[in-house]
């Protein structure tokens, strides 16, 4: 592999909640001319294994990617995992763990929703709910559309499905971290200033944050991110110059279900990036055949 | 366009806000973009990033009326580096406060025991604001003591900018409330205005004080006869430009003293350029303006003529160094030169020539003016010269123009002796022989230059050519009637001095005195 200068290494799949089906992505990649890419769908890999039976002689470089909803004591956290081997065990033990807890949330939901508002779908939208690998709130939220019980995807979430507040199990940030490295992969802070995706972390704690997972084996923090400044982009840059930690870049592309185009990670080339990210680029050529 | 934003943005949402604003935008106008964040309580990430994607789009996008909780976090972000995030303003009423300055540009008022705003006359103030915020930042930091506005606020339809002023009270109030405090008050006074007149700004950052005072001729010129008009004209011109900060407006009510410091406010007329721009203002505050009704000043610093006066010709002094009533009179009257084309031009523009008070004001300072101008030559003035009648009465006023001089330059009281000596007798020589029997004008001028520290003393006069020098130095040796008269005054000074030379040239006796000290 040459040294990428388009990557991003953040999208989502139909897999979990993105838009776009792998083969769709695979032509999106290549359509805006990215030379590295991850798919990192939620608590799944499936895309990712569709995705290395896709790729042809010439296409793009891929490194394989999830991206786990992790939850401890200490906060909420997204973790995203690289350059796994999808074969192994424990990468495929985290992702049903992950995928179990996620079905049985999504079956508290339906009955939560049943009971209280009286929603029900019909038996068919049951089962493909099910077949999903990563069925979450959006996809209850576009059914509720469908059938008329709310205007809205975002209605039917604030109104309807946030009023169950579910105190059901989460992976733990250790959890994952572990099942990333016991199968070889890099284990990486999503959009660390906005830790789970809606919150503000920075400064001191920010700090604090990164030693309490770095403590637990986190090796990398995504500090090119769509959504972040030039400050926010600034403020991880120098915590993984201080901590010797990766540097990865992604845009959270999620296809049509959100206004984030692909690529767009506040990057511009990856062969110009910092030390970290370098370092993390040579890691991943090692160990990736493809 | 302007698009307004309400209540909550987060990730429960952030991507309906995103559709609705893309929407607007699409069937809006083209114009730049406004988003109005008046209603908008909170915006978490997930809302930040909607920006951060609108923005691509519309680069010139701006956000404004952001309330404080919703502009730190988009300061903690660096959203604030990005694009332009104008904060909501306070609103601050002014509902029985009370009125403690007034300026050219808006009012003073204490809003509580720490804090006074400056309510500006015009209601689209902000540029106004800024520009004074600037001012007063660059004033600091050159070193001149004065109050920041720390916030802008809504007053009524107008801005204000809040300053911290705890305790102050303006120099004007001084004055009226206890006249005894005079003295200190022009000292002070003086103080800040020499620390103003010594502060080297850089170039291109203040305007030039001479093209202002240039617009003001230009205007004043045509109420003139032509040829009055264009020497005044002239003698601005030729006024050289100088990089040293004026401030523009100095008069008592922007001078403050808050606890025992003293603070210069209202520093919107800032510029550069020669004292004596400066001290035409000055001039009309204190006199000009209320030459011929009293009650001006009254009015606009709450004290009567008579101190006004008082101050300004004790100011002037003090600023001078000197008592000479002479040299003070001199640069008064170039200082009323500049006051009257300003006062002239700023009656005729913003009153006309129709109110007969008015226009009586304009004759009144008109007559003045030509009267200056057919008398002065020149707006440049030197501190340390002092031209005067060469008359024997007037031994005592240069006598004390020197004494003061060498006083500042620490002169040891000997050699002040001995220069006074020296001095004496070549002013009874030019008094006595230069002009008689007509009698004339001399120019004395005192520098001091440094290693060794020299005085040097010049004394310059239009009379009959002679050189003083030219005469053999009497034979002292001689009983005392055997001796020639006169001659002795040049011989003492000689022997008193450590250089004593004579040159004629440009129709003038030149005699300079050189005397090292310690």
């Amino acid at each position: 592999m040459r040294i990428p200068h388009k990557i991003d290494l953040h999208m989502h799949s139909s897999v979990s909640d993105g838009s776009d089906s792998p083969a769709q992505l695979l032509d999106r990649v290549k359509e805006v001319g990215l030379q590295l890419f991850a798919l990192t769908d939620h608590d799944a890999i499936k895309g990712c294994v569709t995705m290395l039976e896709l790729l042809r002689e010439g296409d793009p470089a891929f490194l394989p990617g999830a991206e786990f909803s992790c939850r401890d004591e200490k906060g909420k956290y997204h973790i995203l995992g690289y350059g796994y081997d999808p074969r192994a065990e424990s990468i495929r033990q985290l992702v049903e763990t992950g995928h179990g807890m996620r079905m049985r949330k999504l079956r508290a939901r339906l009955d939560f929703l049943r009971e209280r508002f009286g929603v029900s779908f019909p038996e068919e939208e049951l089962r493909w709910l099910m077949a999903q690998d990563n069925p979450g709130k959006p996809h209850i939220g576009n059914l509720m559309v469908k059938y008329g019980y709310a205007r809205s995807k975002e209605q039917a979430i604030k109104e309807y499905i946030n009023q169950l507040h579910i105190r059901s199990d989460f992976l733990r940030p250790e959890q994952a971290i572990a099942g990333i490295l016991g199968a070889g992969g890099i284990p990486v802070l999503a959009h660390p200033s906005y830790g789970d995706g809606d919150q503000l972390i920075l400064g001191e704690e920010m700090d604090q944050r990164l030693r309490w997972l770095m403590e637990r084996g986190l090796q990398g923090v995504e500090a090119y991110y769509s959504g972040f400044t030039g400050k926010l982009n600034r403020e991880m840059l120098d915590f993984a110059q201080r901590y010797g930690l990766y540097v990865t870049a992604g845009s959270d592309y999620h296809g049509k279900n959100k206004m984030i185009a692909l690529g767009d990670t506040g990057l511009e080339d990856a062969a110009e990036g910092p030390e970290g990210l370098r370092r993390f680029l040579d890691q991943v050529r090692k160990e990736q055949p493809c | 366009m302007t698009i307004k934003l309400n209540g909550r943005i987060d990730s429960n949402n952030a991507s309906a806000v995103e559709q609705s604003v893309l929407k607007q935008i699409e069937q809006g106008d083209k114009t730049s973009l406004v988003l109005d964040a008046a209603e908008l309580e909170y915006i978490s990430s997930a809302g930040l990033r909607v920006l951060l994607r609108i923005r691509k789009t519309n680069p010139a996008m701006r956000i404004v009326n952001v309330s404080p909780e919703v502009y730190e976090i988009l300061d903690m972000t660096g959203f604030t580096e990005m694009m332009t995030v104008e904060k909501a303003y306070r609103v601050v009423s002014i509902e029985g406060c009370e009125e403690i300055g007034r300026g050219a540009n808006g009012k003073l008022y204490r809003i509580d025991q720490d804090n006074v705003v400056k309510v500006y006359k015009n209601a689209d103030a902000l540029q106004d604001i800024q520009h004074e915020r600037e001012m007063a930042k660059m004033a600091l930091i050159l070193g001149i003591p004065t109050a920041i506005s720390y916030d802008v606020v809504k007053v009524g339809d107008s801005y204000g900018s809040v300053f911290e002023l705890l305790n102050a009270r303006s120099f004007a109030k001084i004055l009226a409330r206890e006249p005894e405090k005079m003295d200190w008050c022009v000292k002070e006074f003086v103080g800040m205005l020499k620390k103003i007149h010594g502060t080297l700004v850089p170039a291109g950052k203040l305007p030039d004080m001479k093209e202002t005072a240039l617009n003001w001729a230009n205007f004043t010129k045509d109420y003139l006869p032509e040829e009055a008009g264009e020497k005044l004209l002239a003698m601005i011109r030729e006024v050289p430009h100088d990089d040293h900060m004026i401030h523009g407006d100095y008069h008592t009510r922007n001078l403050e003293l808050q606890n025992d410091e003293v603070l210069l406010i209202d520093m919107d007329t800032l510029a550069v350029g020669h004292p004596i721009f400066e001290l035409g203002s000055m001039y009309n505050s204190f006199i000009g303006f209320s030459e011929r009704d009293h009650e001006v000043i009254k009015k606009f610093q709450g004290f009567d003529y008579e101190i006004g006066a008082t101050f300004f010709h004790k100011a002037l002094a003090a600023y001078l160094g000197t008592s000479s009533e002479t040299k003070i009179r001199e640069v008064e009257n170039k200082a009323r030169i500049v006051g009257y084309t300003r006062l002239i031009r700023r009656t005729i523009r913003r009153y006309g020539l129709e109110d007969p008070e008015r226009r009586a004001d304009v004759e009144h300072w008109k007559a003045s003016l030509l009267e200056l101008l057919a008398e002065t030559d020149t707006l440049l003035f030197n501190a340390n010269e002092l031209e005067l009648d060469a008359v024997p009465e007037n031994l005592q006023e240069l006598q004390s123009f020197v004494e003061e001089h060498l006083e500042a330059a620490d002169c040891p009281a000997r050699a002040e002796m001995q220069i006074g000596v020296a001095v004496e007798e070549i002013f009874v020589n030019i008094a006595s022989y230069a002009y008689a029997p007509e009698t004339g004008k001399t120019k004395i001028r005192v520098e001091v230059s440094e290693e060794p520290v020299t005085v040097t003393i010049t004394f310059l006069d239009h009379g009959v050519p002679y050189d003083p020098l030219a005469k053999a130095d009497p034979n002292t040796k001689l009983p005392a009637e055997k001796r020639q008269i006169g001659g002795l005054g040049v011989f003492l000074t000689k022997k008193l001095m450590d250089d004593v030379s004579y040159e004629y040239r440009g129709g003038q006796n030149i005699l300079t005195l050189k005397k090292k000290l310690g």
